[in-house]
């Protein structure tokens, strides 16, 4: 589902941010991506999501290769992947409702389908009753739930997610981590970069390790 | 074909809660585009008026030969009999107008009887008049018969009584292509407006923009709504300019209209013709599409 041969990243003439990456993720697998802060955790995600390209090496996304594929053609690599990045990109001017129905949008479903898509997202997520909304009404625990039912509303093969729970008390952060682990359950791939070890605990199955670029591929919580 | 027809749907609501959004600012881009594009809109009213007008006044040139005063009788016959004989295809026909006869003519008219009666003489030559056959270049045809017949024995000046014609003929032309140029002054304003205007939005809508580009939106889904705000404030604008030349208009005409009766004439200023200005509205909007789409790619590359 995703494979990742001897990539690098950088920005300009900076260092490498990501240093000769491999792995392999199969489809239907939860994996968490841990380092610490800067390590190139959320590069990596963004590099998965068709948000950034490989400075060298070959990403292949849901049997696409990245680096060939023509700029047209990576939105629609975009729509089979969930994106949660750590900062919700969520438009504030506009319902709760209205943000998850824009991907729908996008893909060009009709407004009925679309809101009875939003709903169905927002009940998932547990937001039922509060369409109407702006996110700046909700709460920081709500809005990455909200986050989460855009990213979910297109019924995504992969979904990646930038420390979804970072700065959300215990119970939000639980409530949140069972949705992607349901998610998970149903076929959907799932990649969470997090440095909460408590989290990856109790999750994870397998994690990759990101450490200034350079990495390591362990089954389950690293030591 | 229906999910293109709802994404357009989409676009077109999301211009117009963008143009209601800030509409102050919206109606001054479309006033500001609406004045200037009035501008070509009156001088093409001034220019489609005046062509009947011109079509209506002979634009055949007559040349009229005088006649020295000393000339002898039968003179102006000799002159108009050589005028035939040598411009046979040239000159479509030539009158011979005698002194006695203008003097006479002049007489009739209580504003020269009296001037006249106290001339002890006829102080009118004999005069030809010769009128040139239809054909191109009349003008230049018109400059040479006359720089020949000045030469003739006996003939003291020849003048082109049709050059006024000529010369509106020439003032029109001139006026068109100053038009056209008008013309193209404003596109260049509509083009800097609208390019300005959709600059200004995409970098207030750059988080939208990110958004959508995040969950999968194409290129085209991104540029669409300010497609459509070119569009729409490109023919808004060309609607406004129709209905601001129709305003001004009236006034013009109310005075025109005293001016022309004094001198027993009728003539009104006019917009052109339906299809026309039908045809500036949709030039308008497909000009502000196509700056939008310029501006919305130089300025989203974020």
């Amino acid at each position: 589902m995703i494979q990742f041969q001897h990539v690098f990243k950088s920005y300009g003439r900076a260092r490498n941010i990501l240093a000769d990456i491999n792995f392999d993720i199969q489809a239907g697998e939860f994996v968490f991506v841990s380092g610490p802060s800067g390590a190139g955790k959320s590069t990596l995600l963004k590099l998965i999501g068709g948000l950034e390209l490989p400075s060298r090496g070959s990403v292949q996304v849901n049997g696409q290769n990245l680096e060939k594929m023509t700029a047209r053609a990576r939105p629609y690599l975009r729509r089979a992947v969930g994106v949660i990045l750590q900062d919700t990109h969520l438009l504030y001017d506009r319902s709760a409702i209205a943000n998850v129905t824009l991907p729908l949008t996008v893909t060009g479903h009709s407004h009925t389908q679309a809101m009875a898509r939003a709903r169905a997202a927002l009940d998932k997520v547990g937001l039922a009753g509060k369409e109407d909304m702006k996110p700046i009404e909700l709460s920081g625990g709500e809005q990455q739930r909200l986050a989460m039912a855009r990213a979910i509303v297109n019924r995504p093969a992969i979904l990646i997610a930038d420390e979804p729970t970072a700065n959300l008390d215990h119970e939000t952060a639980t409530r949140i981590m069972n949705v992607f682990r349901d998610f998970n359950r149903v076929g959907v791939t799932t990649l969470i970069a997090s440095h909460d070890q408590g989290l990856m605990a109790r999750y994870a199955t397998r994690t990759l390790r990101i450490d200034a670029g350079r990495f390591s591929d362990v089954a389950g919580v690293p030591a | 074909m229906n999910a293109w027809l709802q994404q357009h749907r989409y676009a077109l609501g999301v211009t117009v809660r963008r143009l209601i959004a800030q509409p102050f600012s919206s109606l001054a881009n479309i006033m500001v585009m609406a004045l200037a594009l009035a501008l070509p809109l009156l001088g093409g009213a001034v220019l489609v008026s005046v062509q009947p007008v011109t079509k209506q006044l002979s634009v055949t040139p007559e040349l009229t030969v005088y006649l020295a005063v000393d000339a002898p009788p039968g003179a102006a016959a000799q002159v108009a009999q050589r005028i035939r004989a040598d411009f046979p295809t040239g000159v479509q026909d030539v009158e011979v107008m005698a002194r006695d006869e203008a003097l006479a003519e002049l007489k009739n008219n209580p504003a020269w009887s009296e001037a006249l009666a106290v001339l002890p003489g006829n102080p009118l030559p004999d005069a030809v008049v010769a009128r040139l056959a239809e054909g191109d270049d009349l003008a230049g045809r018109a400059n040479t018969l006359a720089q020949a017949l000045q030469g003739w024995n006996f003939v003291d000046r020849v003048q082109l009584d049709s050059a006024w014609v000529q010369r509106l003929e020439a003032l029109l032309r001139f006026a068109r292509i100053g038009l056209f140029f008008l013309a193209a002054c404003v596109a260049v304003v509509v083009l800097a407006t609208v390019f300005n205007t959709v600059r200004m939005q995409a970098l207030f809508q750059r988080e939208e923009i990110g958004v959508a580009r995040l969950v999968g939106a194409t290129e085209s889904f991104v540029r669409r709504p300010f497609l459509y705000l070119g569009a729409l404030t490109g023919g808004a604008s060309a609607l406004l300019a129709i209905g601001v030349a129709a305003l001004l208009l009236s006034p013009l005409n109310e005075a025109l209209l005293g001016l022309a009766s004094s001198y027993g004439a009728e003539f009104a200023l006019r917009l052109p013709a339906g299809g026309w200005l039908i045809t500036a509205i949709v030039a308008t909007a497909a000009l502000g599409a196509l700056s939008a789409r310029w501006s919305v790619t130089r300025n989203t590359r974020f």
